[in-house]
C-alpha cells in the first residue's frame, strides 16, 4: 500500500509539474508581460511607465531559460509555486494568500451544501425511481433525468434568474452577503441552479448503479427472507452500490475547495471560482497560476485519496 | 421500534417545517438589509475592482469613482455650466498664471483654513496615541507630488507634470540614489524625498500655500488639480498603510479629505462611502464653500430642467454610498428595473424595449425613469499611418486624395445606427461638443457620406476605379487591429465593405494587442481605428494627438497615425497657451482646417451615453466626464421603497401548483405499485 501511495504521489508530481508547464506556454503563446503590466495601469499608460511595471513585478525578465539560463520567467514561475511563495496579485498587488483565504468561505458557503443537497437528492431520487422500475414513475424519472442534463448550465442560470428572481421575485437575481441572517437569501438561487444542472446525470447514474445490485443474488436472498422492499433498497442495495458513489463523492471533494466557475460568476459569488475567472480576464498571471496548481494539487491528492479509499471500503480492492 | 420510527417521522416533519420556514423568510428578492431603505443611500454598481485606490496611481473608472469621492481635491468643475468651469475645491480660489522674473509661469495654490483629514488611526504616528486627523498642510499636497514623481509608486499620469520645474530631474535623482544605495531605498518615503528633493517648481510656502512653477507654458496643469491625483495625502497614512502585520496596503486604504470616507473597501463585493463629519462642506457651512452648496446658477434650460431647484443648499445629501459588484449586465439591468439600483445604463439586449423612435417608452416612463443623454468628452477615428508610402505622406498629393476619398466612403451614421443603436455623435473633427472649439455648424467636407464624390477624387489621384493603373489591379491596403471578436470584426467588415464600393480592396489584418503593437513600433502599418477620451475638457487634450513630439515612431506617443506637420505643430504650440477666446479659437480653426485638408484621420463619433434614472432621484444632470458629482445627488428613500414594495411581491402561487403537480403524478403510481406488490 505504502509503495502504491508512493509511487501515485511521484506520478502526481510529475502531473502538477506538467500543468505547470503547459500553462506557462499556454498564457505566454497568447499574450506577454506588457499584455499584463496594460491590464494593470489602464490602455493611457505610455510606454516608460509600462516598463517602469514590469521592472518592479520583475516581468522585465526574459520568458525562457535558453535567453538567459540565471534570472529568467520561467525558472522563477517553478520556484515561486513549488516553495509555495504565491506573491502579490499582478493586477492590484494584493498578496494572493489574502486573496485565497478571502474567497474560500463562499466558494465553500456555495458548494458544500450544493454538494451534500445534491448527493442527498440525487441518491434519494434514483433510490425512488429504482424503487418503482419499470412503471412509468421510472420512465418519467429517466426522461425528466435525461432532459436536465442536456439542457446547459448557462440555461438553467439565465433561466432561473429570470423566471425566479425576476418574475416570481422570490430571490436576488445575484450577489452575496456573508450575515447568516440573510445568506440563505442569496445562495438558494445558485444553488437551487447547482442542484437542477446536476441531478440529472446524478440519477441517471445512480439508477443505473442500484439496479445493477438489485438484479444480484443477495437482493434476491434478502426478498426471500421477507425483508420488505423499503428495507432491502436502503439496507442492502444502498450499501452495496457504495463504492461508485464513493467514488464520484471523493473525486468531486477537491473541486469543492475550488469553488464553481459559472454559478459564482453569474450569481456574483466572491470565491475562488470567480477570482479564477477574474484572474484570466485582467490577464493576471500570479493569481491564475497559483489557482490552477492548487487545483491540480487537489485534483492529484483527490485521485490517491479516492483509490485508498477503495481499498479501505472494500476488502476485494487490494493496491499495488 | 413504533416509537422510534415515530420519533423519526417527528423529526423529518420539523426539518422540513423548519427548511420551509427557512425559504421562506429567504423569500425575497430585496439584495439588502430591510432596515436600510429608509435611509438616504444611493445604489451603483461596479463591473470591475479598481486596481489601486491610491490617488497617485487610480486611473480607471471605478476607482475615481471612489477616489473622487473620498479624496477632495484644490480645485473642482461647476456642476451645471457648460463649457466646463473649474471651481475652487479645497483651495481658497482658482489660482491665477503668474510670471516669475525669470520668465517662468507659476500657480499659486492656497488651501483654506481648518481642513481635517478624515479620522483614522494612522495619524497617531504624528500625533501620539489617540490622535485621529489633523491639519490638512500644502506640505501634504507637494508630498503627493513628489509620490508622482516617485518611479516606484508607478504613477501613469508622471509625463503629465513633466511641465512643473525639476520634476523629471527628481525621477531621476531618487531611482540613481535608489540604486546606488540600496540603504536609502528601505528608509521611510519622505526622508528619501527630502533628501534628494525637494523638487525645484513644487514650493511650499507656508502651511497652506503652495506655489507650482513650470518650466515651461502648460495652463493645463490646473484640470490636473480638479483630479485625486494631485490630492493632499498624509504622510502617515503611507507609511502606516505598507501592508505589513496585517496592517492594510495605502492602496486599498485611503485617507483623504472628500465629502465621503471609505467605510467597507471588498474588492469582490462591494465598496461602502459614508457622509465624513470631517469634510469643510459639513464643519463649515457658513463658507458657503461653491464645492460645498448646491449652485445657484448654471446654463439655459437648467432652471426648466429642475437642476437648480436645491440652489444654495449645502452639500452633500446623501448619506451613504453603496457600490456593488455586478460583472453581467443582465442581472445590474433588471435590478436596476426592480429599483434596486437608482441609476443604470441601457444594455444591447433591452435597448429596443428602453428606447422607441429615439425617446423613452412608454413602459418605462410609466415606471417613473427618465433618461438622459450626455455626449463625452471622446474622439473615435480611423486612422492612417502617415509615414506609409502608399496612403501616408511619402505618397504626396496622391496619398492625400487617396485618404480624402477614403474618408467621404464612410457614412458614420449608418454606422453608429447598426453597430451602436445610434448612440454616438458623428465626428466632424476632433473636438468633440461641450469642448471649446466645437463649432456645431461646421460640416467638415471630407466627412460626408459621398461615394461619388469619393470616386471622382480616386480619378484625380490617378486610382480610376479604384485600380493602380501601374499594377491593373485594386489598390491593396492593409487595416491592422487587435480586436478579434465576432462583432469587431462585423464592424470592421463596414469600413472595409464601404471601401470595397469605390473599388478599394482592404484587407483586415486582425492579431494580438502586442503583435498589433509590434507593426506600429515598425511603421509596418496602413490604417488602424482608435479612440480617445478625454483627462481634461481642453482642446488641448485632443489636438496633441496629432501632435510631431507625440507621433508614435518618434516617442512612443499616442499620435499612432504618426502625423508630422511643422505648422500644425508651431500652431499647437500658441494655442495650448492661450486663454479660451477668439484668439485660441482663430488657432484652432486653422489646425482643424490643415487636418480636414491632410485627412491623418477619419473622425468618426463622439460617444453618447444614455442613462436611466429613477424618479426619487434629483438633481441628476449628466456630468460627461468620469468625475464622481454623487454629492449633488439627492433622493427619496420613502418613494423608493413604496416603488420597490409594488413592483417586487413576491409571486408564490406557481410553487403551490408544483406541488400539487408532485403529489398528482407521483400518488397514483406509488398507490398502484403497493397495490400490485401487495
Amino acid at each position: 500500500m505504502l509503495a502504491y501511495v508512493l509511487r501515485r504521489l511521484a506520478w502526481g508530481a510529475v502531473t502538477v509539474v506538467g500543468v505547470l508547464f503547459f500553462l506557462f506556454l499556454v498564457f505566454f503563446a497568447v499574450t506577454d508581460p506588457d499584455d499584463i503590466a496594460r491590464r494593470a495601469l489602464g490602455e493611457k499608460a505610455m510606454p516608460e511607465v509600462i516598463e517602469q511595471w514590469k521592472a518592479n513585478h520583475g516581468y522585465d525578465k526574459p520568458l525562457w531559460p535558453w535567453q538567459d539560463l540565471d534570472d529568467n520567467l520561467f525558472f522563477d514561475h517553478y520556484s515561486r509555486m513549488l516553495t509555495f511563495q504565491f506573491g502579490k496579485s499582478d493586477s492590484d498587488n494584493v498578496p494572493i494568500r489574502e486573496r485565497l483565504a478571502d474567497g474560500i468561505g463562499p466558494s465553500l458557503a456555495l458548494t458544500l451544501p450544493l454538494f451534500a443537497m445534491s448527493l442527498l437528492l440525487g441518491v434519494t431520487l434514483s433510490l425512488f425511481v429504482a424503487f418503482f422500475r419499470e412503471t412509468y414513475i421510472d420512465r418519467m424519472g429517466v426522461f425528466l433525468a435525461v432532459l436536465a442534463m442536456s439542457i446547459s448550465i448557462l440555461l438553467y442560470i439565465v433561466g432561473a434568474q429570470y423566471l425566479v428572481a425576476k418574475v416570481l421575485r422570490w430571490f436576488p437575481i445575484s450577489g452575496f452577503d456573508s450575515d447568516p441572517s440573510v445568506i440563505l437569501r442569496f445562495l438558494a438561487l445558485p444553488i437551487l441552479v447547482g442542484l437542477a444542472s446536476r441531478v440529472g446525470s446524478d440519477v441517471r447514474f445512480y439508477r443505473t448503479v442500484f439496479l445493477e445490485e438489485t438484479n444480484r443474488d443477495y437482493v434476491r436472498t434478502a426478498r426471500a427472507k421477507g425483508g420488505g422492499e423499503a428495507r432491502v433498497m436502503t439496507r442492502h442495495v444502498l450499501r452495496n452500490a457504495l463504492i461508485p458513489i464513493l467514488t464520484n463523492v471523493v473525486l468531486a471533494i477537491p473541486f469543492l475547495f475550488t469553488g464553481s466557475l459559472l454559478l459564482e460568476s453569474f450569481f456574483g459569488i466572491p470565491g475562488l471560482g470567480s477570482l479564477m475567472v477574474e484572474s484570466i480576464q485582467n490577464n493576471d498571471f500570479s493569481t491564475l497560476r497559483t489557482l490552477v496548481y492548487i487545483g491540480a494539487l487537489l485534483f492529484v491528492g483527490g485521485q490517491i485519496a479516492t483509490d485508498v479509499s477503495y481499498a479501505l471500503v472494500d476488502p476485494r480492492v487490494r493496491l499495488g | 421500534m413504533r416509537a422510534v420510527r415515530r420519533r423519526g417521522a417527528r423529526r423529518a416533519l420539523a426539518a422540513g417545517l423548519a427548511l420551509a420556514a427557512a425559504l421562506a423568510c429567504a423569500c425575497t428578492n430585496n439584495p439588502y438589509p430591510e432596515a436600510d431603505s429608509d435611509e438616504k443611500v444611493y445604489y451603483t454598481s461596479f463591473v470591475e475592482a479598481p486596481r489601486s485606490l491610491d490617488p497617485a496611481v487610480a486611473y480607471d473608472t471605478t476607482a475615481h469613482a471612489v477616489t473622487g469621492n473620498v479624496y477632495g481635491t484644490l480645485l473642482e468643475y461647476h456642476y451645471l455650466k457648460r463649457p466646463y468651469e473649474l471651481i475652487p475645491g479645497l483651495a481658497r480660489r482658482v489660482p491665477e498664471r503668474r510670471e516669475l522674473p525669470d520668465g517662468r509661469i507659476a500657480y499659486r495654490f492656497e488651501l483654506r483654513p481648518d481642513l481635517l483629514f478624515h479620522d483614522d488611526p494612522c495619524f497617531e504616528l504624528s500625533g501620539g496615541e489617540g490622535a485621529r486627523t489633523r491639519q490638512v498642510r500644502a506640505a501634504d499636497v507637494a508630498y503627493q507630488l513628489h509620490r508622482i514623481a516617485d518611479p516606484a509608486v508607478n504613477s501613469p499620469v508622471v509625463q503629465k507634470f513633466s511641465n512643473i520645474a525639476g520634476f523629471r530631474a527628481f525621477s531621476k535623482a531618487l531611482a540613481a540614489r535608489r540604486e546606488e544605495e540600496p540603504e536609502f531605498g528601505r528608509r521611510p518615503l519622505r526622508e528619501q524625498y527630502r533628501a534628494v528633493g525637494p523638487i525645484d517648481g513644487v514650493r511650499v510656502e507656508d502651511a497652506r500655500t503652495l506655489e507650482i512653477v513650470l518650466s515651461e507654458p502648460y495652463p493645463q496643469i490646473l484640470y490636473w488639480f480638479a483630479m485625486p491625483f494631485t490630492t493632499p495625502v498624509p504622510w502617515e497614512a503611507v507609511a502606516y498603510y505598507d501592508g505589513e502585520q496585517g496592517r492594510d496596503r495605502f492602496a486599498d486604504h485611503p485617507v483623504g479629505t472628500g465629502p465621503y470616507r471609505l467605510v467597507t473597501y471588498d474588492k469582490r463585493l462591494e465598496i461602502v462611502l459614508e457622509k465624513s463629519p470631517n469634510w469643510y462642506g459639513i464643519r463649515h457651512p457658513e463658507w458657503d464653500a461653491p464645492g460645498a452648496t448646491y449652485p445657484s446658477e448654471g446654463e439655459p434650460g437648467d432652471r426648466e430642467a429642475g437642476h437648480l431647484r436645491a440652489a444654495s443648499e449645502p452639500l452633500p445629501f446623501i448619506e451613504r454610498i453603496e457600490f456593488r459588484r455586478e460583472k453581467e449586465s443582465i442581472p445590474r439591468f433588471n435590478k436596476f428595473l426592480q429599483g434596486y439600483y437608482d441609476v443604470s445604463g441601457i444594455i444591447k439586449e433591452s435597448f429596443d424595449k428602453v428606447i422607441q423612435n429615439d425617446r423613452l417608452s412608454a413602459d418605462m416612463k410609466e415606471r417613473g425613469i427618465t433618461l438622459s443623454k450626455a455626449v463625452n468628452p471622446s474622439i473615435f477615428y480611423l486612422g492612417f499611418n502617415m509615414t506609409d508610402e502608399e496612403v501616408g505622406a511619402p505618397a504626396g498629393e496622391r496619398g492625400r486624395k487617396l485618404r480624402q476619398a477614403m474618408s467621404l466612403a464612410v457614412d458614420t451614421r449608418d454606422w453608429l445606427d447598426v453597430f451602436l443603436n445610434g448612440r454616438g455623435v458623428p465626428a466632424q473633427t476632433p473636438i468633440p461638443p461641450g469642448i471649446f472649439g466645437y463649432d456645431e455648424g461646421y460640416e467638415n467636407p471630407f466627412r460626408q457620406y459621398d461615394p461619388e464624390r469619393a470616386k471622382a477624387l480616386l480619378e484625380e489621384a490617378g486610382y480610376p476605379g479604384g485600380v493602380d493603373p501601374e499594377t491593373g489591379q485594386p489598390i491593396e491596403l492593409t487595416f491592422d487591429t487587435y480586436q478579434t471578436s465576432s462583432e469587431q470584426r462585423l464592424r470592421n467588415q463596414y469600413f472595409v465593405n464601404a471601401w470595397r464600393r469605390i473599388g478599394i480592396d482592404v484587407e483586415i489584418a486582425a492579431t494580438s494587442y502586442n503583435r498589433f503593437q509590434e507593426k506600429v513600433r515598425d511603421g509596418s502599418y496602413q490604417l488602424f481605428f482608435w479612440g480617445w477620451i478625454a483627462d481634461y475638457p481642453d482642446p488641448e487634450n485632443f489636438l496633441f494627438l496629432l501632435t510631431s513630439g507625440m507621433a508614435r515612431s518618434v516617442s512612443g506617443g499616442p499620435n499612432t497615425a504618426n502625423f508630422q506637420n511643422d505648422r500644425y505643430d508651431r500652431l499647437f504650440e500658441r494655442m495650448k497657451t492661450l486663454p479660451n477666446g477668439p484668439e485660441r479659437l482663430e488657432f484652432i480653426r486653422e489646425m482643424l482646417a490643415l487636418l480636414e485638408r491632410e485627412r491623418p484621420w477619419i473622425e468618426l463619433f463622439h460617444r453618447e451615453d444614455y442613462t436611466l434614472y429613477h424618479g426619487w432621484l434629483s438633481n441628476v444632470k449628466p456630468f460627461g466626464m468620469s468625475y464622481p458629482m454623487l454629492k449633488y445627488y439627492d433622493l427619496d428613500p420613502a418613494e423608493r421603497r413604496a416603488m420597490r414594495r409594488a413592483w417586487n411581491e413576491p409571486v408564490v402561487w406557481p410553487l403551490y401548483a408544483l406541488a400539487g403537480l408532485g403529489v398528482m403524478v407521483v400518488v397514483p403510481g406509488v398507490v398502484t405499485f403497493l397495490r400490485e406488490r401487495q
